[in-house]
């Protein structure tokens, strides 16, 4: 072979040719070898899936007053990889998130990709620090935006409203019951970044935006919510009970207007909340109602046309001997014979017990059942309890004589206000609820809850005649003289019921006192309930449900009365305005 | 002297140079417009980044009035200015009340109530 020039060049053109095969080798390894491998890398670095956060649903009364609601705030994000200037961002951040210089030394100098250096930071605070990042030209901080919820009325209506945690999670009251509908469906979109971690809006992936949470407005008026909340306020500093509780509830629609409780947490603050202030006691407290509970005792008698409102009825002058154990009147005070209304109206437990021995064991406890007691209400707040009724198999001898005065029966005062609210129905009972409407992002509503009859527990003929004898316990002669409200006329129920001791028996002179009633008599506009437990008054023979809890209730309706407007009756004379009994530890 | 000329001079192509030049003309201006357009689309896309990014500022801005509203307008805080004596409330006196028909519920709760003040009747 001759070395000469077009050999030359035959094997330089050999060897390019060799390259570039090597080189196109490479290529198609490349593009159509290792392609999915590769473009599975690419993607993995710098495709990802951003989720669009839906905005959880806010809380609303009926008139349409915020109860909770998202303040927008971000969390503070360092990425390792890509900060470019520790010396000049140490300082900044330190300044601007309020956090030792030392310790965002730290968490920077990590070189890990995700560290968190400040959660919930106000959204104008965290624009301002991005603004100075870009500025200055550091990278390696972004601000990832969220919501954290907010209640404008701190503690009022806690126990209703409830509470969601960080991860906007429903976790008690209507936040938790009413979750699925609230939280709303969080949307994504695929990006592209580049080099410097911008999106690149031209290579957008698939997208779907979210869908917000719905807005949920509750039946409660905020005007009666706040009358309660200021009145079991007094009534916490003047009686100091362990626990109190007040309900009022439109009877006709079972929609609960003001629920509140004490003790009580505020719902900003909800981390500093024992766990005993977080019970809402209207729906999880199991009490022996004690004599409120007559009124069912009188419904079945009268229902079963065993008596009349005038049938006569031997009270054995206080004290009868029954199963081998008294059975006393209270204070020990004899009545003779006593109409059933009177039975009522000076609350006899003989006369009580005489109308359920009348009745029968199983008749009476189907009454009980009919009026709800030991099943859950079904009213849209999660962790209600049934309550205690015991079936008659169960009952000793003398549990016929006890249960129609409220013993041996445990309720919660959600379902006490519930059977008052049967009797000023006309006899149905109806399903409480707290839920008016759920409203979506678009403004529709999803169902306005309607009124739902659970059964017609009693006639309205005997619905009538215990509203009717129920009227004589706020007149002068009845037990809770001081309930009465100035102006209308009244219907209600006192009840004073030893507290059951945790061994067994009553504890002394430990009572859960309280006033059930509705107002007007004729068509009332609401039922109320106030129920304290171990209320204390400087004379303990004055610790009474027609004494303590009778003027609260008194109170609370007149207040009611007029923020409702209701028009007064002017042929009722105005009473003297129902003051505190003697006053306590508090004021001591 | 012409014809000397004529036999050296190298006959154009015309019609041929023109389709190139066309041909060439009309790639170089489809390059150059889809760069043009590439970049006007990075551009375009920024700039919806940007708005979107205004956008969502914007909102959160709103978010953070309506909070600050609802706090300041909210019962308990209403009632702690009342309390401090920022604000004050007069009593209609039950006399100061004319109902002009049934207190009944009316249908709707925005309702107006048929309330006057007897005072200003007169």
């Amino acid at each position: 072979m001759k070395w000469n020039g077009r050999t030359r060049c035959a094997l330089v053109c050999v060897f390019f040719a060799l390259l570039f095969s090597v080189f196109s080798y490479r290529l198609i390894h490349l593009q159509m070898v290792m392609h999915n491998y590769y473009s599975q890398l690419a993607a993995e670095k710098n495709v990802g899936r951003n989720v669009i956060p839906a905005e959880r649903g806010a809380i609303y009364d009926a008139r349409h007053e915020v109860l909770a609601q998202n303040v927008p705030v971000a969390t503070i994000v360092a990425d390792g990889t890509l900060i470019n200037n520790n010396a000049a961002l140490i300082p900044l951040l330190a300044a601007s998130l309020h956090v030792p210089p030392n310790e965002i030394a730290e968490k920077i100098s990590s070189r890990r990709p995700y560290v968190v250096l400040k959660r919930e930071f106000p959204d104008a605070d965290a624009r301002a620090l991005e603004k100075t990042l870009q500025d200055k030209n550091l990278r390696g901080i972004r601000c990832e935006r969220s919501t954290v919820r907010v209640y404008p009325n701190g503690p009022m209506l806690c126990h209703v409203i409830g509470f969601a945690d960080f991860q906007q999670r429903g976790i008690q009251g209507v936040e938790a019951s009413m979750d699925q509908y609230l939280r709303g469906e969080d949307g994504y979109r695929y990006i592209e970044r580049d080099a410097q971690g911008r999106e690149i809006v031209l290579y957008r992936g698939l997208e779907r935006a979210p869908r917000n949470g719905c807005q949920v407005y509750l039946t409660i008026d905020m005007g009666l919510q706040t009358i309660v909340e200021n009145e079991l306020d007094a009534a916490m500093r003047d009686y100091t009970p362990i626990k109190a509780t007040i309900i009022l509830m439109r009877p006709q629609t079972g929609e609960i207007l003001a629920m509140a409780n004490r003790p009580n947490f505020d719902l900003n603050l909800r981390s500093d909340a024992k766990p005993e202030e977080m019970k809402n006691r209207a729906i999880i407290d199991m009490m022996e109602p004690g004599s409120t509970f007559k009124i069912v005792t009188a419904a079945a008698a009268l229902n079963e046309h065993r008596v009349t409102l005038d049938t006569m009825i031997f009270c054995e002058n206080g004290v009868w001997n029954v199963g081998g154990r008294p059975l006393h009147d209270h204070g020990h005070k004899g009545y003779g014979d006593l109409s059933v209304q009177d039975i009522l109206v000076h609350s006899s437990n003989i006369g009580a017990a005489k109308m359920a021995v009348m009745l029968g064991e199983q008749k009476f406890y189907e009454y009980i059942r009919r009026f709800g007691f030991g099943d859950r209400t079904g009213i849209e707040l999660p962790g209600e309890i049934r309550g205690m009724v015991h079936a008659p198999r169960s009952w000793s001898k003398i549990s016929i004589t006890r249960i129609p005065m409220g013993q041996e029966v445990g309720v919660t005062p959600l379902q006490m206000v519930l059977a008052m609210a049967t009797v000023a129905n006309g006899g149905k009972l109806i399903q409480p609820r707290v839920v008016k409407t759920v409203i979506d992002d678009k403004g529709k509503a999803l169902g306005v809850l309607r009124p739902t009859v659970v059964r017609q527990v009693i006639s309205p003929q005997t619905a009538s005649q215990i509203a009717q004898a129920l009227r004589g316990v706020v007149s002068k002669r009845g037990t809770a003289a001081e309930a009465a409200v100035p102006g209308f006329t009244m219907s209600g129920k006192t009840g004073t019921a030893q507290k059951a001791a945790p061994g067994g028996g009553y504890e002394k002179n430990k009572y859960v006192v309280s006033f059930s009633g509705f107002l007007p008599s004729e068509n009332p506009a609401f039922v109320g309930l106030v129920v304290l437990d171990d209320a204390h008054t400087k004379d303990p023979a004055l610790n009474y449900g027609g004494t303590v809890a009778g003027p609260i209730f008194s109170r609370v309706a007149e207040q009611a009365a007029r923020y409702l407007d209701l028009e007064p009756h002017e042929e009722i004379g105005t009473p003297a305005t129902a003051g505190r009994v003697a006053l306590t530890n508090a004021h001591r | 002297m012409n014809r000397h000329r004529r036999r050296n001079f190298n006959p154009i192509n015309a019609p041929s140079l023109a389709r190139w030049i066309v041909i060439i003309a009309f790639l170089a201006t489809t390059g150059l417009s889809y760069v043009y357009l590439s970049v006007q689309l990075h551009h375009q896309g920024v700039q919806r980044r940007l708005l979107e990014q205004e956008l969502i500022a914007t909102r959160m801005q709103n978010e953070d009035a309506k909070v600050q509203f609802a706090a300041l307008t909210s019962r308990t805080a209403l009632q702690r200015r009342l309390k401090e004596g920022y604000l004050k409330m007069i009593p209609i006196t039950e006399q100061n009340i004319v109902r002009l028909n049934s207190s009944a519920r009316p249908a709707g709760e925005d309702d107006l109530q048929p309330v006057a003040n007897q005072q200003g009747r007169q």
